[in-house]
């Protein structure tokens, strides 16, 4: 049996006496009198000693209890107010008559008859008028007044500790008792003098303190986790300005001027303007009329100011496309994690600014159904356990695709947008080759991985949030299945 | 978005293939469904297939996705010998005009609400809110022809719809609902367009409100069509979706002459497209006869041609067929998507990060390494946050938002310290201490550089604190700076240092004043410390110039 050294010290000090208060036992072992009652109770857990508790009851009178222990309860004072009988109206009067007549009556010491108040005679001294002059306990009486607020209850808990006959025999046995360590010194580690010592022992079962390490946000750990998958596919990542000019953002994509979704309502312009790169002249003519390929072009006319106002970029294919711009030949595998802004209020699913994953691959001889290929690879290796393609649209790709993975709660989820950029995108920047292109919502990943309802929360983080969701989740391990 | 109604009982009728199959298969045609109910299914279709927002539409589609009925539909126009003319003065104001008769409707309650449905969804899509097309439909027996399309005097009288009375078109324009809706499309010309009959009774007032005096009811049997504009190619659009939807729906149209020129035209466009090239595209090994036979399915009219070339009769409600490649696509969804074998190009290139971000990530590595926790603030914020309450100046190069929705969101930060302070101020009743941190973006100008804050909020940080941590990470950061006092009126006198790279400013750490603290509400001391990440080695030139 392995007793901690307090309960050793207890023991040992019962041992001559057979059982003690706990106030001698706590001057003998130098602790407080609570210390000694919380050994003994350990000691009783193992059998060794018995802890008696004792209640003693004790009662006051309270302030109304004592007025009527000097002048007598109400209704024995009013009983003596009258002779055999009065009228009701006239009892009523007595300042004591709303206690004393029920009280009378309950007792049985008047009957009330066509309003004439009547003695029965039968008014001998109660119990409770007993009690109210001598309150201890086992009176009869006390749970009337206990009742009638006259008197208030106390407990004395006083506590006797005596050894079982196991304790008895071990104690008469002896039990070494040596001091122990809490923390090791160094000079006890050096010098040996460890050897001696008994180190305390720590009850596992009572959890640590709660600290919490430094550590990468959940959302951006899921970031990088992207970049490498895509790093290891052999794409480029892109690191571009907030801000780009209209026809970055959107010309150069083929987006038609009057496009809704070049609008003040849903875009976020700035009162800058940036110069328009040497390359816009084809760019308009696309526009305005196909350039020189079998297009038709929007028609309408083409604004050079609206194309030079700036925003912020609303999405990161203004990034890839500048990249391509940049970049015209073969082979180009690139992509970027960025943050995009959308003119939208704030919901738990709608915020202004959030990250967009895009990825390109532009070289000779890719197809459609490479870039279905690419998708496929890129989510499987994301850990979804199916993806399938749908007919999509958006104004620069053609063909274009809206893969979808499945999530084993919810089906089949839609996850961002992919497709072959118009030639009316690649022709005018001198482009030879088709250029694959998709984008996902980074943050949907996020909500599916994190269990997340309100994308708010990644922004505007609750640090308890953030201490609590483990670096690691299993399905991120690199390498497993 | 457009979503458009499809009741299965009409559907079902029109195209004699029963509801399941077509729920199935309307995705891979291209579309998302919203919602299926006991009658109907509510589908949303993609903004650049106007020819769908109807029900006829659709079912057009349907009959050659699923094979029913595959190749070009035919619709043949009839002269009506009515005419139409348009007033010059129009030309600065809304230019184009276009027109048919519809003849032998039968509109019951749902078929009503059916072509408006189309109307408005064409108005969204196509009409840019009415600005670039805006729909008239009209009951042809109430009105005389030839009609007129004029620039009308502004205080010229009629009753518009919904109303038993007359309106100026300028009180047209300030009282009635749709009047108040789209006057910002009109309002600054001096004169307003308006159709009329031969006997000066008034139509419409495009774009605004058609008369009263043309309501469409359920008696109507036939109608006069007109669809004005500033842009000619979108106006015939409009005109060619609806007359053929109609003829879908069992009317003839008939043809109206508007200033000689017959409208509409519902004959197909022709294109040659080339086999090799849609292989190439697609990654598929199609021939020219299956190629052609795809496309008949997608209801194009297509026979091989010489040399491998496939020739194309465009329907003429394909508005979005602009280029060789909108084609292909369609062989692409004829052939189905889900055909298609995904395999991974053989590119060949080596992945390589961005500079700027492996910056990020070292960064993030080292900061975490003394015990900070990473938040992500939006970078969106306020001259509050940013700087009345850091007690900062508001520099001249602060990028403002032109419009923005809240005053949360008026810039761009161009610090992250302040937005440390705003996240620990919602964290107040969280347990202390709190260390946090954050690396990425800020905006000065039109340029985007990064940096790196932390900060650590309990009862016993100090100076101390930032300058040990602070010297720890400069130098974990391999930056050989010094230090010299600072004036950043955010932290305390005497308590706040700047951190130079090269003799220049690159950061600087302290103690928050408590000025600064009160006005984020925090009730203990803050250490904190604010690096501009392009004083480290290694940072490229400048990759955030627009």
């Amino acid at each position: 049996m392995d007793l901690t050294q307090n309960e050793k010290k207890l023991l040992m000090a019962l041992g001559p006496l057979g059982s003690a208060d706990p106030s001698h036992l706590a001057e003998r072992l130098s602790v407080p009198e609570e210390a000694a009652i919380q050994y003994a109770h350990l000691l009783q857990d193992r059998g060794l000693a018995i802890v008696e508790r004792n209640v003693v009851k004790h009662y006051v009178l309270t302030d109304e209890g004592r007025n009527y222990a000097r002048h007598g309860l109400p209704e024995r004072q009013l009983l003596e107010n009258f002779g055999e009988s009065i009228p009701m109206v006239e009892l009523t009067r007595h300042p004591l008559a709303k206690i004393g007549i029920g009280q009378m009556r309950k007792k049985g010491w008047i009957v009330i008859r066509d309003g004439m108040v009547e003695k029965t005679g039968k008014s001998g001294p109660g119990d409770d008028e007993a009690a109210l002059q001598d309150p201890s306990e086992g009176k009869k009486g006390i749970a009337d007044l206990l009742k009638r607020g006259l008197l208030q209850e106390t407990e004395e808990v006083s506590y006797r500790i005596a050894l079982t006959p196991e304790g008895t025999a071990l104690a008469a046995q002896g039990v070494e008792i040596r001091e122990e360590t809490g923390t090791l010194s160094r000079d006890q580690i050096i010098s040996g003098g460890w050897k001696e010592l008994k180190l305390r022992r720590y009850n596992v079962e009572k959890l640590p303190r709660r600290i919490y390490p430094g550590k990468i946000h959940p959302y951006q750990r899921l970031i990088e986790e992207m970049r490498q998958i895509l790093l290891q596919m052999g794409f480029t990542e892109i690191y571009g300005g907030i801000v780009q000019s209209a026809f970055w953002n959107f010309d150069a994509l083929f987006q038609p001027q009057d496009h809704p979704a070049r609008e003040m309502q849903d875009t976020f312009y700035l009162g800058e303007q940036l110069c328009l790169p040497p390359v816009f002249e084809k760019v308009r003519d696309m526009h305005l009329h196909g350039g020189t390929t079998s297009s038709t072009g929007w028609g309408g006319t083409w604004s050079e100011q609206k194309a030079s106002q700036c925003v912020l970029r609303t999405h990161s294919t203004s990034l890839t496309i500048r990249h391509l711009a940049d970049h015209p030949d073969p082979p180009v595998k690139a992509f970027s994690i960025s943050r995009v802004y959308r003119r939208e209020a704030i919901d738990p699913t709608h915020l202004p600014e959030f990250e967009q994953l895009e990825g390109i691959v532009m070289d000779e001889g890719v197809n459609f159904s490479h870039l279905l290929g690419f998708l496929k690879e890129f989510y499987t290796r994301m850990g979804f356990a199916g993806v399938r393609f749908r007919p999509g649209y958006f104004p620069y790709t053609e063909p274009s695709v809206e893969p979808e993975v499945y999530v084993p709660a919810l089906g089949w989820v839609e996850m961002g947008g992919a497709g072959i950029f118009r030639e009316e995108v690649t022709a005018p920047l001198g482009l030879e080759h088709p250029v694959l292109a998709w984008g996902l919502g980074v943050s949907r990943i996020a909500m599916l991985r994190l269990g997340l309802t309100d994308l708010r929360l990644l922004y505007r983080s609750d640090i308890e949030w953030v201490r609590d969701t483990p670096s690691i989740l299993p399905e991120q391990i690199p390498g497993g299945d | 978005m457009a979503i458009i109604t499809l009741p299965y009982r009409y559907l079902e009728r029109l195209t004699g293939i029963d509801r399941e199959l077509i729920i199935s298969r309307l995705p891979m045609l291209g579309s998302d469904i919203e919602r299926i109910e006991e009658d109907h299914v509510d589908v949303e279709f993609f903004p650049n297939r106007p020819d769908l927002f109807s029900v006829e539409g659709v079912a057009r589609a349907l009959r050659g996705f699923l094979g029913k009925e595959t190749g070009l539909p035919e619709y043949r126009v009839n002269p009506s010998g009515i005419k139409f003319t348009v007033d010059p003065q129009l030309a600065a104001i809304r230019p184009f005009l276009g027109s048919a008769v519809i003849r032998g409707v039968s509109f019951d309650e749902e078929a009503i609400l059916s072509v408006m449905g189309l109307q408005e969804a064409l108005h969204w899509a196509v009409g840019r809110g009415r600005s670039k097309v805006a729909i008239g439909i009209h009951d042809l027996d109430t009105v005389t022809p030839p009609f007129h399309y004029n620039a009308s005097e502004r205080t010229r009288k009629f009753v518009p719809l919904d109303y038993d009375e007359e309106l100026t078109m300028e009180e047209v324009l300030e009282q009635h609902p749709k009047g108040r809706m789209y006057s910002h499309i009109v309002n600054n010309f001096p004169r307003f367009p308006l159709i009329v009959d031969d006997l000066g009774r008034v139509l419409s007032f495009p774009p605004i409100i058609n008369g009263e005096l043309t309501r469409v009811t359920t008696e109507t049997r036939n109608i006069l069509l007109d669809t004005t504009g500033t842009d000619e190619r979108a106006v015939r659009t409009a005109v060619t979706i609806i007359c053929t939807a109609m003829a879908e729906s069992g009317a003839t149209i008939e043809s109206v002459e508007i200033e000689g020129v017959r409208w509409p035209d519902l004959s197909p466009s022709v294109r040659y497209v080339r086999t090799d090239e849609c292989n190439r595209l697609l990654g598929t090994g199609l021939s020219p006869g299956e190629m052609a036979a795809l496309l008949q399915k997608m209801r194009y009219g297509a026979a091989p041609a010489k040399e491998g070339m496939v020739r194309v009769e465009v329907p003429c409600y394909r508005s979005d067929i602009m280029h060789d490649w909108d084609l292909f696509e369609d062989v692409a969804i004829a052939y189905g998507y889900e055909q298609f074998a995904a395999g991974i190009s053989p590119t060949f290139a080596i992945g390589k990060p961005h500079p700027v971000n492996s910056i990020g990530s070292l960064v993030r590595q080292v900061i975490t390494g003394f015990g900070f926790i990473e938040v992500i603030p939006f970078t969106l914020s306020n001259g509050e946050v940013m700087f009345t309450r850091m007690q900062r100046p508001v520099p001249d190069d602060v990028l403002m938002i032109l419009h923005p929705i809240t005053e949360d969101h008026t810039l761009l930060r161009t610090d992250l310290l302040p937005l440390l302070l705003e996240i620990c101020q919602l964290n107040r009743h969280r347990e202390l201490p709190q260390r946090i941190f954050c690396v990425g973006d800020v905006v000065r100008g039109v340029e985007t550089s990064q940096k790196a804050a932390w900060m650590s909020i309990h009862p016993a940080a100090d100076f101390t604190e930032a300058y040990a941590h602070a010297d720890a990470i400069c130098r974990e950061l391999a930056l050989p700076f010094t230090v010299r006092e600072s004036e950043d009126p955010s932290f305390i006198d005497g308590r706040r240092g700047d951190i130079l790279v090269n003799g220049k400013p690159a950061g600087v750490f302290g103690e928050i004043h408590p000025a600064v603290l009160n006005a984020f509400e925090l009730e203990h001391s803050v250490a904190a410390m604010e690096l501009d990440l392009r004083a480290l080695p290694g940072y490229p030139g400048s990759p955030g110039t627009p």
